[in-house]
């Protein structure tokens, strides 16, 4: 186990490498344009060049990024170009609001999913046609109109929660439930029904093994034989999909988080892009990386946990 | 599907009895004012923060109102436009206008305790020239700064620059502590003589900025609130909401959402225009649309604009369609040039057939995003009189530099209707960026001269520019649109301020 995770994370430290090198590539692709929207559009052809200068964009590629390589391996990931923080401030105060979005929905869609999955393969009937039949419906509605609808109604209308996010430095623990929960509905709406799907194929899958009717035939009940194993075997496919979605949803916030104007790191992410601010989105993929890297070995950690089969291949 | 509504119910239900609690104590509540006595807190929702807290980085329109908050200008430019004494008591020119000199307060300081005096005034300046900010260009002029003593300074110019004096109402006259300029601490934490001082434990960047009245502050009749919150939001909806909920005072909102605020009972500031939008014909010799160096050809397009239909159809009549690029506030605009291109398809054809151009010619225009119904309107109008119209998308990153390198013949764009020499240095002159062909003549060089020079009447002499420009058509305005500022007169009282996209910070006061 522990050489099992030692290689996951060499092989994470590899693709953090690869993924930093082809972003900062990307990104200077308009290099040359950055010093100019910086300057804005009064400036004058020598402030350009000043500015330019200043931000090192007249060095060589790879040069500038080893500079940058370099910085970071000491921890500094200098300053945003167009904000007032250094990008380590930017993302730390960020960061937690995204995460704690995405967490605690997650959490909500896998304890959801996996009742009403499981209910589907067992009960099958109504229940089961309606997850089919809500799956393609979560699919369809895109999530900003879910967020919209949400916002108007609970927040704008009713009142019961802020329509934009509350949560400031010293927010307490009431203003971050106040200010996520109508997010966290959105994306639980939009998410639910897709994993509760998957969750119903793998049981109905496994309920259907060898195993099973072994288990059975020793005269098992049918909800310790659901509980105890056929969940346990059907849980890495549970799993993928609820891992490909926290990922997903890391960028895939960035709607929510616009509406809600929660300070997440999704929101950073596009507006540091489409203005240029290189230091910043260097954090983010940074930032990003790691954290996909951490879900999915914590995945497999779970699912070997969860199945021995699993740690021996 | 009962079982999920009741999960879900039963989940949502938890998390709104936890968020009841939070609602009373986090949102709305906090907007106090309305007290006799003034006080309480101003809560705006405001388009983006300042990239940096130095005065060298400021900006115009949305980007100067959070400089106002805690720094003070030299020059103070009242709701209507007029300017008055504010950190300069009084100022005035020599004879050729370029020597401006300026009576100092001497009983300012700044929120670190330095003393702001004449070398503050050097200090700052130089470092507006020399820190490569947005608006260097508002000191370009400024060849040297020179205090004569603690309270009188001169700024001595390489011309005239008719625009100064507003210039030091605007970016180019914020006044932060000398010893702070150029540093690292200045970016994230402002230190300027104003009436307000950042709270750094309540702010976070991306979320809010915090400010408290300052007690000993100067002028306590520009202190009407006791602290001041400016909440980024950058998405419409957001800032729509935030209003609609009680979260913030006032916001900018757009045509597409007036109503809804309206509709429930927010106030919308009137007769508040500010930016002009249309199409600038700017390749007028022709380089890379040879049709565009006829004038019969920028004219037919003119013609050819039912400006009405589109003020209607897609400002919602939130706006006056407009033939002009200098605005009414400015003092250059003529009345009679706004029904020189009125709407008139045949005309239009003709004028092309007489410039050789009977079927029509390929034109693209460049159009930012937000563009694309007026430009899908204007594709359509231009085709009735035969010109074929390609759309070319704007790359956001690359937009400046493919500007400023001619690669763009025609752009729509929505554009702010400063004071006459800002409009003429932004669109007209051949330093402006929006004249990136360099376009110009002997006697158009002769009125901007004109201009220049003309101290107090420059803006009379701006009106022979705009009319040398309309009846060349450089442009092909399309309407002045209304800004749609949404307040909640049950809690504050605000002003427009003439030729600026969000009043600035002392036209906002409690409601009594």
């Amino acid at each position: 186990m522990i050489t099992y995770s030692l290689k996951r994370i060499a092989s994470g430290i590899v693709l953090l490498a690869v993924i930093c090198a082809a972003a900062y590539a990307l990104l200077f692709v308009n290099g040359s344009s950055i010093a100019r929207n910086i300057v804005g559009d009064q400036a004058t052809e020598a402030q350009v060049e000043a500015k330019s200068i200043e931000l090192g964009l007249d060095q060589p590629l790879p040069l500038r990024f080893l500079d940058w390589v370099g910085s970071a391996l000491t921890g500094d990931l200098g300053r945003s170009w167009f904000g007032t923080l250094t990008v380590s401030d930017a993302l730390t105060t960020r960061l937690p609001v995204t995460l704690a979005l995405i967490g605690v929905a997650m959490l909500f869609v896998t304890l959801l999913a996996t009742t009403i999955g499981t209910l589907a393969a067992v009960k099958r009937g109504w229940i089961d046609r309606a997850v089919q039949v809500g799956a393609v419906i979560g699919d369809a509605i895109p999530g900003f109109v879910l967020a919209v609808v949400l916002a108007t109604v609970f927040a704008v209308q009713l009142g019961w929660f802020p329509a934009v996010s509350s949560i400031g430095p010293g927010a307490g623990a009431d203003a971050w439930i106040a200010s996520l929960t109508l997010p966290v509905i959105a994306i639980v709406l939009n998410y639910v029904t897709a994993s509760a799907q998957q969750i119903r194929s793998a049981v109905i899958q496994q309920r259907d093994r060898d195993f099973v009717r072994t288990l059975r035939s020793r005269g098992l009940g049918e909800s310790e034989i659901l509980l105890k194993h056929v969940l346990r075997a059907a849980a890495p496919a549970g799993l993928t999909v609820l891992s490909l979605q926290f990922v997903g949803l890391l960028g895939g916030a960035v709607i929510l988080e616009r509406i809600f104007a929660l300070p997440g790191i999704g929101q950073l992410a596009v507006t540091s892009t489409v203005s240029g601010d290189i230091p910043i989105v260097m954090g983010v993929v940074l930032y990003t990386v790691v954290i996909v890297v951490i879900v999915n070995l914590a995945v497999d950690l779970i699912n070997g946990w969860l199945n021995p089969k699993v740690r021996v291949s | 599907m009962k079982l999920v509504s009741k999960r879900v119910a039963a989940v949502t239900a938890t998390m709104a009895a936890a968020a009841l609690v939070a609602g009373c104590s986090s949102g709305g509540g906090d907007t106090g004012g309305g007290s006799a006595e003034g006080g309480g807190t101003l809560t705006l929702g405001i388009l983006g923060e300042p990239t940096s807290w130095d005065p060298s980085q400021a900006h115009v329109g949305h980007g100067l109102q959070p400089y106002q908050v805690t720094y003070d200008t030299l020059v103070l430019r009242t709701a209507d436009g007029t300017l008055e004494p504010m950190l300069a008591t009084e100022w005035s020119y020599n004879d050729d206008r370029t020597e401006l000199t300026l009576e100092l307060r001497d009983d300012v300081t700044f929120s670190d305790g330095a003393d702001f005096d004449a070398e503050a005034v050097k200090a700052n300046i130089e470092n507006l020239k020399n820190n490569n900010g947005r608006q260097a260009a508002q000191v370009a002029a400024v060849e040297s700064v020179d205090p004569v003593d603690d309270d009188t300074v001169v700024l001595s110019l390489s011309a005239p620059d008719p625009s100064l004096e507003y210039n030091l109402s605007q970016a180019a006259g914020l006044m932060g502590s000398p010893e702070t300029l150029g540093t690292d601490e200045l970016i994230s934490t402002p230190v300027g003589s104003g009436p307000y001082v950042m709270d750094t434990a309540q702010s976070v960047s991306g979320s809010q900025l915090v400010f408290t009245a300052r007690e000993d502050y100067w002028n306590p009749d520009l202190q009407k609130f006791d602290s001041i919150v400016l909440k980024p939001y950058e998405e419409l909806t957001a800032r729509l909401n935030a209003l609609l909920s009680n979260q913030v005072d006032a916001t900018i909102l757009d045509a597409s959402t007036a109503e809804q605020a309206e509709g429930a009972g927010f106030e919308t500031l009137e007769d508040y225009q500010v930016d002009w939008q249309g199409l600038l014909l700017l390749d007028r010799d022709g380089t890379q649309v040879p049709a565009l160096a006829d004038v019969r050809v920028r004219q037919a397009i003119n013609y050819a604009i039912d400006r009405d239909t589109m003020l209607e159809s897609i400002l919602r009549g939130y706006g006056d369609p407009t033939q002009q690029v200098f605005g009414p506030d400015s003092g250059a605009s003529v009345d009679e040039l706004d029904s020189r291109y009125d709407f008139d398809p045949e005309q239009a054809k003709d004028l092309l057939a007489e410039a050789g151009y009977a079927d029509g010619f390929d034109l693209p225009i460049t159009a930012g995003p937000g563009f694309e119904t007026a430009m899908a309107a204007l594709t359509q109008q231009l085709a009735d009189v035969g010109i074929r119209v390609q759309v070319v998308s704007v790359n956001t990153q690359t937009f400046l530099d493919d500007l400023t390198s001619g690669k763009i013949p025609v752009l729509y764009q929505n554009l702010f209707q400063g004071e006459p020499w800002v409009a003429i240095n932004q669109i007209i002159s051949t330093e402006a960026i929006y004249n990136p062909f360099d376009s110009t003549t002997p006697e158009l060089q002769e009125l901007i001269t004109a201009v220049q020079n003309g101290g107090d009447d420059s803006a009379e002499e701006a009106k022979a520019v705009n009319e040398y420009i309309s009846e060349n058509a450089w442009f092909a305005p399309v309407y002045r649109i209304d800004q749609v500022y949404s307040y909640n007169a049950d809690t504050i009282t605000t002003e427009k301020q003439t030729q600026q996209a969000v009043p600035s910070i002392y036209n906002y006061a409690p409601a009594s």
